[in-house]
């Protein structure tokens, strides 16, 4: 794998990252964040390879077509995640997790059985916004840092108040007039955005899309993410991505022997630091270290 | 301030309790309990642990539901709403437990009562503009203000989990307070202070009521205290009420000495 394809991946696995973190936020361990990047991705599937007015006239595939790709599959995840969002996360905890997985376990077998998501095989040719991965990396890291400003100017706002509120005592904070329901829901459909869009630069990156995009070991995966950087501030969780992603790549050197650093970095990283490796505390006493001479 | 007698009408009240049960399987921590709350009074809730006062906060305050009879507020039925519906018609209370928001600040707890009167457009405030930084400006100022009434004002960045016990009684005034109530219920405000931080307490809300206009319930132990802070008192016991009036007819009432003064009258 090239370096600029790495890059891209990493971008993928912040962004994802960040689609989990944002539900975790307010306390809601939704584990649906691959759905919603695999319905991104056939969004953008679809589209460029079924609708030949997108393609347009000239050699690449047309930016603007990509933007319209990145619209729809916004709107399609906002829907989808508006009308699952306010039955599904009336569950708590461990139910919430485990009726989010088999929602993305239903998307997956429906797409290995339906004709218009080519079944198994998938759906093959996606044209090329980009002529190489530089591109691709290109606009991965510019949806990073957008998503980054969101939930940086969120937590200066009364959503990201309230999300923590919920987070720290549910009861209290409705007591305290917070519409703890509507809360989480826009949490849970802003991470589904995220989710959808990745997907649609996933899909165009791989050139091919199929329902193994999204299943169980995603769902686990991208948690990952964010237990090992932290889920207190957005930082934690772009931080796992990136090195989670990265470390499979990074430790190839060492040969066999990198599935079992791999492991024991995943193992030991909750362990050494319960509350993820970034939390506000640490930053903030960070800042200080850095600020004196 | 006015202090409305104890036979104003029903028909006045701010809150109305009507036969209202409660049953928890086989318990009836609640039997057809019926009071009425009159604007601008202080109302005092006692009686022996178990005794159901608690129980009666949360069917207020839409933490539980009641089995039986109906809650009215100002001219409408309440019961069953959910709690953020009910803080909204300008219901707030403190919990004998304290559930603040442990790992936030003192500031962030009581921004968080805020949240109703943080409301700002959108798009300044995600592009950071002035406009919105003005309007968090003048939040943060109000809520300091609240901490600064509560005597809290120095310990506005500290984690509301790292306060003193009494301090963090006060702090869920405040964040209550935030809420902008009309009525509000403070349950067991001075459990776990001192004899002198009792007194200032009820100082403190006596204050309150004056400065916010507010009509308050509060549950708590200490008689001679509430004898003094309250205008009415309910006393209950296994879930019923079996006293009401002013602070002297309590007092004198047989039933209450039996089942509750008994032991220290
Ligand atoms: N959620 C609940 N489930 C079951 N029993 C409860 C519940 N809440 C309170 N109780 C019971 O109801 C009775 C009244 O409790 P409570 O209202 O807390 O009393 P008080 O506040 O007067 O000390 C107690 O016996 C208590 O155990
Ligand atoms: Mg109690």
């Amino acid at each position: 794998m090239s370096d600029l394809s790495l890059l891209v991946q990493m971008g993928f696995g912040a962004l994802l990252a960040l689609s989990v973190y944002l539900p975790l936020r307010c306390g809601q361990l939704s584990l649906a964040t691959p759905g919603f990047y695999v319905i991104g991705g056939y969004v953008a599937a679809l589209l460029s390879t079924r609708w030949p007015a997108l393609s347009g006239a000239g050699t690449g595939y047309p930016l603007t077509s990509l933007a319209l790709e990145l619209v729809v599959a916004a709107l399609v995840a906002a829907a989808v995640a508006l009308v699952l969002g306010r039955p599904v996360l009336q569950l708590r905890g461990i139910y919430l997790a485990i009726a989010t997985i088999a929602l993305v376990e239903i998307l997956r077998v429906l797409n290995l059985n339906l004709a218009w998501s080519g079944g198994a095989v998938g759906i093959f040719g996606i044209p090329q916004p980009f002529a190489g991965p530089g591109g691709y990396a290109l606009a991965t890291w510019v949806l990073l840092a957008l998503v980054c400003w969101l939930c940086a100017r969120l937590e200066a706002m009364r959503l990201g108040r309230a999300m923590a509120a919920i987070r720290d005592d549910e009861l209290a904070a409705r007591c305290m007039g917070i519409p703890s329901a509507d809360v989480k829901l826009t949490a849970f459909v802003i991470s589904a955005v995220i989710a959808a869009l990745t997907g649609v630069l996933a899909a165009h990156f791989l050139n091919t899309w199929n329902a193994r995009q999204g299943g169980f070991d995603a769902s686990i995966t991208t948690l990952a993410f964010v237990v090992f950087g932290g889920s207190r501030i957005w930082l934690g969780p772009v931080l796992g991505g990136l090195v989670i992603t990265a470390l499979p790549e990074l430790l190839r050197p060492v040969g066999d022997l990198r599935l079992i650093l791999f492991g024991l970095v995943i193992l030991l990283g909750p362990i050494l630091f319960p509350q993820g490796l970034i939390t506000p505390e640490r930053l903030a006493r960070l800042q200080q270290t850095l600020r004196r001479p | 301030m006015q202090v409305p007698s104890a036979q104003a009408t029903a028909a006045a009240s701010l809150l109305a309790l009507e036969e209202v049960s409660c049953r928890f399987g086989g318990l009836l921590a609640l039997d057809r309990v019926s009071l009425q709350v009159q604007p601008g009074e202080i109302f005092g809730l006692i009686g022996p642990n178990g005794a159901g006062k608690t129980t009666l906060f949360n069917l207020i305050s839409g933490v539980g539901r009641p089995t039986a009879g109906s809650i009215r507020w100002s001219d409408g039925a309440i019961n069953g709403l959910p709690p953020d519906r009910i803080n909204r018609l300008g219901i707030g209370r403190t919990f004998q437990n304290l559930r603040l928001f442990q790992r936030l600040s003192c500031l962030e707890n009581v921004l968080i009562g805020l949240h109703h009167s943080a409301r700002a457009p959108l798009l300044p405030a995600l592009l950071g503009q002035r406009s919105f930084r003005q309007s968090q400006g003048e939040l943060r100022q109000r809520a300091l203000e609240l901490l600064e009434l509560v005597d809290l004002a120095d310990t506005a960045r500290q984690p509301a989990g790292s306060l003193p016990y009494g301090s963090q009684r006060r702090l869920e005034i405040a964040r209550a307070l935030a809420t902008a109530p009309r009525l509000l219920l403070l349950d067991e405000p001075a459990a776990g202070m001192n004899p002198i931080e009792k007194e200032e307490l009820s100082a403190l809300i006596r204050r309150l009521r004056s400065r916010f206009d507010l009509t308050v319930l509060v549950i708590e132990h200490h008689v001679p205290l509430m004898m003094s802070l309250c205008d009415r008192l309910a006393v209950l016991n296994f879930g019923r009420r079996i006293a009401l009036g002013t602070p002297e007819s309590v007092r004198h009432d047989p039933a209450v000495i039996e089942a509750y003064l008994g032991v220290s009258a």
